[in-house]
Formats: structure tokens, C-alpha cells, sequence
């Protein structure tokens, strides 16, 4: 390879001089050649080397300057780096801080979200704009609640804490206008009601009366408004009804009937009652309560809840108005009655009505009281009605010219006041009295109406007798008495007047049974031989009296049997004239039981030897009854006295 | 008045209504008529019932369509000598329960003259529906269905019979009676607003008529009768005494 390429490597055109010279020169000039070509190549490289070793030099410098400056940014450096260090901490607290500080926020965000109102609820509770309704109780349940909460946290702290009087002060603020709103809300409704007169209480105003119980001035307040709203509407109703009437007046006013007592009273009091009922209703709903199901006129029991208690005072106030008017009219109503009839009967409707009253709204309440005073009232016109009827009854002089013996037409005139007084008591009693209140309830009506009558009839008939000593004085008076017994005996409540009168009655018919007997005893004949009987001396023989002789005795008998075949044995012109047929029976039955017990005392009288009558039987015999005395029974019509001595025989 | 969402929940429960009615009921003694309205507000029998004293009373609210009623109940003693009372209480009444006992002739004989005292006393539009009582003696019966309802038409009266022991049609002759006065007083014969018309508005009818100007009955209107017989059999609707 190198010999080809020699030639093109020296570039010189070789002239070989001698043939191997040129190859022995070319030997020693490679050695040259290539020596001196090393040199240069080495002087480059040295050349090339300086070259490098001068920008080593250079680069040395740069890299100490570089060097310099890496030690100061290191420096610089650790400087920053110790600076940033404080920074990093603060900002590492800062962060837990905020964070600390976003958890009491949240904190105390819900706090407040419990504890205070949201501004929401604040314009419920202060807005004139938003009704008393769902709202406006929501917000105010908030309140309350937040101080409930507040109080139970209260207690469980070591006493209040500031902040918890803070809140509990500020909803009492709130709740307070609250319980000012209700109040104005529930007396404009209130008026409203009274406005329409209509008693329908919604739900929102049932809340609201309750939730204003807890503020107890202005509920009072509120309740006082309310009955005297409802005070004037019923008032002002009431006048209407009475004065008005209905629309296009129908039904008539009350007043159109003030001439007809009982339908006037009773209209006005049946009006009382039914605004009673609806106002009883009206508060019912009002406060909630539930209707006790209790039907108006059954008693009710007082003295039970607050409720019951408010409801009463409210009712007694509402319908208290209505007495002035009332009793101005009853009274003047009362007072103008003529009729004692008529004044019973308004005495007994107004004792119903304050009955039914005591039992509706108490016997306090003011109604009940003037009930009561006219009730009394009423009572008091009738019994000094009665009274001076009956004083009346007395003065009446006896009509000396009137013979007969049947009651006086002013006693029959007494009598049918009565009567139509007792069916008015009868009519007003329920059915459930007791025998003793069924008495007393009557008990002074009777002694007022008919003592007088019976006094009166003893009275007078004395007097009249006095100037007409023929006047039938006894049969008067059982008539009289009679008549009287008649007219109250349908009645069982007049059971002890019944007693009283049949008393004066029995004594009465014994003193007429006896008279009658002895005038039957004259007419029979048997008078002057019994009376011998009853008056002779001890020993002294009965057929030595002169009345009793034989022919006398004998005379006697005839007389006494033709008295029995006469009239007078059934019947008596005199007891004819008693009313009551059954007594002329009775007087009648007695004087022959007594006058067959003459005959038979007689006869045995006569039979008895001591008298010393001869032939006694003959005597006897001789006329009817023929000294028979069950013969006389059965000409008497009488049955037979079980100690009779004949009775076997003739059974 | 802005009605909101409390009033609106509560009103059903609570016992608003639209109008209040004033009812007598009245009939000879003994017929049932404490029973018929013991039955009708209490929903049971009232046993062992004495005689009424005087006037009683009680209410209830029933619902007819669209309208809840509230009804005041006067019970009326049936004997002779209350006549006095009770005949007060005639005035301003709106409808008449006029009760007969079908296994009682007498009961039925009278009922001429008690309604001639419930028209002249009463207000002029007075509503009576005629009620044969004791429908579940039908052994004892002494006044046919046939007749009472012949007689009721007569004078213009609405007729049925219930039943006041068991319970059977004691609504109907309230339902009727209401509906009848309702329907008066949507044709504008009877206005509540005046007093003495046995009839007044209640809170909730107050409220609709102060947001539109005329009642709406809805369909009470189309099921108008002419007053006459009616026999009624209504299924008693739930439990709704006050």
C-alpha cells in the first residue's frame, strides 16, 4: 500500500539516477521525512495543545468565577431557605387557625340558627303584613322554643350565662309583640264577630285565644273586650226580637204578644235561652272545648276546668245585659196581671226558666239571680193575690134571704180559682218529686185559699143562723165542706186539706146524725118512753113512769109502726137537701142504727120483770115490729151488726 | 282575607262551617223524638228515655255537598201542659222535624194541629219534613206509609220514617230538611244575613262571599225537587258528631 501511494504522497515526479539510488535516498529521506513530519505534527499538537491550554486556562477562570458564584448563590440560598422556614410555620398555624376559626363559625352559625329568630320569622312576628295564621305560629314556636332550649342550657351551665339572658330577653321581646299582635288581631275579629253577629270561630282565632292564655293581662284583656262585644250584639239582638221581629218582621216582635202574658214572658225567656245555648256553643269552640254531649235543661256539673270556669263568668256576663230589660218587662208584665190564675202561671214559667237557667249557668250568675228576684216576685203578687182574695171571701156578708143550703156562689167562684190553680201546679210538676215536696210545693196555696173558704163558712152560716134560726145551719155547711173536699180530692198533693176538711166533715155528720136521730126518735114516737128509760130512778119500776105507763108505752108503739110503714124511714126531707147523697146515706143508716137500738133497749126494758109490766109480750106483740129487732133491720134495709142477738136466726 | 296553609289544613278537622240552622223538633209525647236526634247526634240509642222537661237542646254539623251545616236542635217536650214552653221556641226556626209514632193512631191524628202551630209561630219559610217514628215495629203498626205520605203531600211536607232504635234513615229527615233550605236560599227566598231567618252564615261561607259575590251550591242545584214525597234511604255517611 505505501508504494502506491509514495508517489501521489510526495507529489514529486521521481527521476531515478540509479536504479536503486532513488530507492536508497527514498530509505533515508522517509527516516527524514517522517522524523521531520512527526516534528511538525507535534509542533501542531503543541501548537494545537497551547491553543487548548490557553482556553483551558480560560475555562478554569470561568469555572471559578462560576465556582464564586455558586458558593454565594449557596449561601444566598441557605439564607432564603432559613427566611422561609418562619414563613412556612406561621402559614401552617395560620391555616389551623382558620380552619379553628371556620368550625366556631359554623359553630356558632347554627348556633344562632337555633337561638335567634331568622329575619323571616322576625317579620311574621312584627309585620302588620302577615296575618295571625300558620306563619306567624310557626315563628312564634320558634321563639318559644329558643327559650326552652336556652333555659334547659341555662341549668345545665354553672348558672345563666350572659348570652343566655341576651337571647331569653330578646324573644321575650319578640314573643311579647307577638302575644300585642294576637291581641289586636283577635279584638278586631271580635268585632268583626259582634259586626255580623255570627258565632263561627275559625281555627286561626281558636290558636290564637290559646296562645294568648299564656299573657295573662292581655288575655284577660282580650276576654273582657270579648264580653262586652258580645254583651252589646246580644243586647242589640234581643231589642230587635223584641221590638223588631224577624226580617220583614217574621216572626213578630215579641212585644206584638204583650198582651198576652204568658206568650210575652215566655217569648222573651225562650229567646234568652236559645242566645245562652249558641253563646255556650260559640265559647266552646272558642276555647276548644269539646261539647260534652250534655243536653241543655240536664244539670250540669260546675266547678270543673278553667275553661268551664271562663265560660261561665263569659256567658254570665254576656247575657247579663239582657236582665235589665227583662225584668222591666216582666215585672210591669207581672204587676198588671188581675187574674191570680194568670199570675200563677207567670210565676211557675218564670220558676222553670230560673231553674233551667241555675242549671245552664250557674245559680251566681246574674241572670239565674234575676230569675230568682222575679220569680219570687211573681210568687209574692199571687199570694197576696190569694191572700186578699180570701180576706175578700170573709167580708162577704150572708144573703139572709138566700134559704137554700148549698154552698155560696162566692165560695163556688173561690173554688174554681182553685181548681184551675191546682191543675196548674199539677202540670208543673215533674214527676220525680217526693211526697213531701209534692205537699209543701202546694201546702201554702191551700192553707191561703181554703182555710178562708172553710172559715168564712162556719162564719157566715153562725151569723146567718143567728138572724133565721130555721135555716138548715148543719146541712149547709157539710154541703159547703162537701163541695170543697170535692174540688180538691182529684188531686193527690192535696192529701193533708183533704185530711183537715174530711175531719170537719166526720165531726160535722156525727152532730147531724144526732140531731137526726132524735127528730126521728120524736116522730117515731119512741122519744118520751126512751127518755123515760134514761131518767128513771134506780128501783123505781119503768111501767110506774108516766111516760112509760101500759097505754102509754102502747100508744108509743102504735105510733112507732105507723112511722115505719111512712116515709120517714128511707128517706128525710131534711138530709134530701145534702149534696153529697152518699153522707144523707150515711146520717141516715146511723140515726136507724141508733133508733133500732132504742127499740131494742126498750123492748128489753119491758120484758124485764122488775119493770113490772104485765103481759109484756102482748104489749110487745101487739104492734110492728112486734118487739122483733131483726124484724126492724130488715124493715130498715140494715145488715146485721155481728154482736146482734138474732143474727143466727135470721141467717 | 288571605287564607294560608295552616287555616286550609285545619278547617278539616275543625268544626267550621258554612251555616248555621236553627231546627225545632216537635210531636206528641212519647213519639221519640229525644231518641230520633239522641240517634242522630250521638249515633246510638237513648235507652231508658225519660220525658223531655221543658226544651232541650243540641247540635251538629253535617256535611251536603260542598257545605257543612251546623245545626242547633231544639228537642221539644210532646206533653200538653209544656205546650206553653215550648211553643216560645217555634220563633226563628228554620226547619221543623215533625215526628208521628206509626204504631200510634192518636200520634198521627194530632200532627195537624202541631203543624198549624209550627206555621203560625215559626218563620214563614219554615221547612218541616214529617217523620213516622219506631219504623222497626212494623208488627204494631197503626198508620200506613201510604197515608202519612198522602197526608204530607197534602201539606206540603216532605215525608219518610226512620227508625230511632235502630238507627235506620234517622239522617234523611236532617238531610232533606237542610237541603231544602239551602236551595231556598240559593233561589234568594231566605237570606241568612237577617236576623230571625233561623239561618246565618258561618266563617267559612263569610270568607267565600267576601272573594266572589254568589254562593255556589254545585250540585245541589240539579237535583232540585218540588217540595213533596220523597222516601229517602241515604247510607248514613261516617261518623261526623260534633
Amino acid at each position: 500500500m505505501r508504494s502506491t501511494h509514495k508517489p501521489s504522497v510526495n507529489g514529486v515526479a521521481l527521476d531515478e539516477t540509479v536504479p536503486g539510488d532513488i530507492a536508497a535516498g527514498a530509505r533515508k529521506n522517509l527516516r527524514r521525512d517522517v522524523e521531520s513530519k512527526l516534528a511538525e505534527s507535534s509542533r501542531k499538537f503543541l501548537k494545537a495543545f497551547g491553543d487548548v491550554d490557553k482556553q483551558l486556562d480560560t475555562l478554569q477562570e470561568h469555572i471559578a468565577s462560576m465556582r464564586t458564584q455558586c458558593d454565594e448563590a449557596q449561601t444566598q440560598l441557605e439564607e432564603t431557605s432559613e427566611a422561609c422556614k418562619a414563613l412556612l410555620d406561621r402559614a401552617g398555624s395560620l391555616r389551623e387557625e382558620r380552619q379553628a376559626i371556620a368550625t366556631r363559625q359554623s359553630i356558632v352559625t347554627l348556633f344562632l340558627g337555633q337561638f335567634t329568630l331568622s329575619e323571616d320569622e322576625k317579620e311574621a312576628i312584627l309585620s302588620r303584613d302577615v296575618p295571625v295564621g300558620k306563619r306567624f305560629f310557626a315563628a312564634m314556636d320558634k321563639a318559644e322554643k329558643i327559650r326552652d332550649d336556652c333555659r334547659v342550657l341555662m341549668t345545665g351551665e354553672d348558672g345563666p350565662t350572659k348570652a343566655g339572658l341576651e337571647i331569653l330577653s330578646a324573644t321575650s321581646g319578640y314573643l311579647e309583640q307577638a302575644h300585642q299582635k294576637i291581641f289586636r288581631w283577635c279584638r278586631s275579629e271580635i268585632w268583626q264577630m259582634g259586626r255580623d253577629n255570627q258565632l263561627d270561630v275559625g281555627p286561626s282565632m281558636r290558636e290564637a285565644i290559646r296562645r294568648l292564655r299564656q299573657h295573662p293581662e292581655l288575655f284577660t284583656e282580650a276576654l273582657a273586650y270579648l264580653s262586652q262585644t258580645r254583651q252589646a250584639t246580644l243586647l242589640g239582638a234581643f231589642t230587635d226580637a223584641l221590638t223588631r221581629g224577624g226580617p220583614g218582621g217574621l216572626p213578630r216582635p215579641i212585644e206584638l204578644h204583650a198582651h198576652d202574658p204568658l206568650r210575652y214572658v215566655g217569648d222573651m225567656l225562650a229567646w234568652v235561652h236559645q242566645a245562652i245555648a249558641a253563646e255556650r256553643e260559640f265559647l266552646e269552640s272558642l276555647f276548644g272545648v269539646r261539647g260534652d254531649m250534655r243536653m241543655v235543661g240536664s244539670v250540669r256539673t260546675f266547678g270543673g276546668s278553667v275553661e268551664e270556669e271562663w265560660m261561665g263568668e263569659l256567658m254570665d256576663t254576656a247575657v247579663g245585659k239582657l236582665c235589665t230589660p227583662l225584668k222591666v218587662r216582666v215585672q210591669q208584665t207581672v204587676r198588671s196581671q188581675e187574674s191570680s190564675i194568670t199570675s200563677y202561671k207567670i210565676a211557675n214559667l218564670l220558676q222553670f226558666y230560673m231553674l233551667t237557667m241555675q242549671r245552664t249557668i250557674g245559680e251566681a250568675a246574674q241572670l239565674s239571680k234575676t230569675l230568682k228576684e222575679l220569680t219570687d216576685m211573681a210568687y209574692q203578687i199571687f199570694f197576696d193575690a190569694i191572700e186578699a182574695q180570701g180576706r175578700s171571701l170573709l167580708r162577704v156578708a150572708p144573703d139572709l134571704d138566700d134559704i137554700s143550703v148549698s154552698p155560696p156562689l162566692v165560695v163556688l167562684d173561690h173554688a174554681q180559682v182553685l181548681r184551675e190553680i191546682m191543675v196548674v201546679y199539677e202540670s208543673s210538676l215533674a214527676g220525680d218529686e217526693t211526697e213531701e215536696q209534692l205537699l209543701s210545693g202546694f201546702r201554702d196555696i191551700l192553707d191561703k185559699m181554703v182555710d178562708p173558704a172553710i172559715e168564712s163558712c162556719l162564719t157566715s152560716s153562725e151569723e146567718k143562723q143567728k138572724f133565721r134560726p130555721d135555716w138548715d145551719k148543719p146541712v149547709f155547711v157539710l154541703n159547703t165542706l162537701a163541695y170543697l173536699q170535692s174540688v180538691i180530692e182529684p188531686f193527690r198533693f192535696t192529701a193533708e186539706k183533704q185530711g183537715v176538711i174530711q175531719g170537719l166533715i166526720e165531726a160535722k155528720i156525727l152532730q147531724l146524725t144526732e140531731e137526726h136521730y132524735k127528730n126521728i126518735l120524736t116522730e117515731a114516737g119512741l122519744a118520751e118512753p126512751i127518755a123515760a128509760i134514761g131518767t128513771r130512778q134506780p128501783n123505781e119500776p119503768l111501767s110506774r113512769l108516766p111516760a112509760a105507763q101500759p097505754a102509754q108505752l102502747q100508744a108509743a108503739l102504735r105510733q112507732f109502726s105507723l112511722w115505719l110503714s111512712g116515709p120517714g124511714v128511707v128517706e128525710s126531707p131534711r138530709l134530701s137537701q145534702l149534696t153529697v147523697q152518699s153522707l144523707a146515706a150515711r146520717v141516715q143508716q146511723a140515726s136507724l142504727e141508733r133508733l133500732a137500738g132504742a127499740y131494742r133497749r126498750l123492748c128489753e126494758e119491758v120484758r124485764k120483770p122488775k119493770n113490772k109490766y104485765e103481759a109484756a109480750a102482748t104489749l110487745l106483740g101487739s104492734e110492728r115490729p112486734f118487739g122483733q129487732v131483726h124484724l126492724l133491720w130488715q124493715i130498715f134495709g140494715l145488715q146485721h151488726s155481728g154482736e146482734d142477738e138474732y143474727a143466727g136466726k135470721i141467717g | 282575607m288571605p287564607v294560608d296553609d295552616y287555616e286550609a289544613d285545619a278547617t278539616e278537622l275543625m268544626e267550621t262551617y258554612d251555616f248555621l240552622m236553627k231546627y225545632i223538633v216537635i210531636g206528641e209525647a212519647g213519639t221519640g223524638k229525644s231518641c230520633l236526634l239522641h240517634q242522630f247526634t250521638h249515633n246510638s240509642f237513648k235507652d231508658h228515655s225519660q220525658h223531655t222537661i221543658g226544651v232541650e237542646f243540641s247540635s251538629r254539623t253535617i256535611k251536603l255537598g260542598e257545605k257543612r251545616i251546623k245545626l242547633q236542635l231544639w228537642d221539644t217536650a210532646g206533653q200538653e201542659r209544656f205546650r206553653s214552653v215550648t211553643r216560645s221556641y217555634y220563633r226563628g226556626a228554620a226547619g221543623a222535624i215533625l215526628v208521628y209514632d206509626i204504631t200510634s193512631r192518636a200520634s198521627f191524628t194530632n200532627l195537624a194541629q202541631w203543624l198549624a202551630d209550627a206555621r203560625a209561630l215559626a218563620s214563614p219559610y219554615l221547612v218541616t219534613v214529617l217523620v213516622g217514628n219506631k219504623s222497626d215495629r212494623e208488627e204494631d203498626r197503626e198508620v200506613e206509609w201510604a197515608e202519612a205520605s198522602k197526608w204530607a203531600a197534602e201539606n206540603d211536607l216532605h215525608f219518610l220514617e226512620a227508625s230511632s232504635l235502630s238507627g235506620d234513615n234517622v239522617e234523611a229527615p236532617f238531610l232533606l230538611c237542610t237541603r231544602a233550605i239551602l236551595l231556598s236560599i240559593e233561589s234568594g227566598i231566605l237570606d241568612p244575613e237577617k236576623a230571625g231567618s233561623g239561618v246565618s252564615y258561618g266563617d267559612r261561607a263569610l270568607r267565600r262571599v267576601n272573594s266572589s259575590s254568589r254562593l255556589s251550591f254545585g250540585s245541589l242545584s240539579g237535583n232540585r225537587r218540588k217540595s213533596g214525597t220523597i222516601k229517602l234511604r241515604l247510607p248514613g255517611p261516617g261518623k261526623k258528631c260534633c
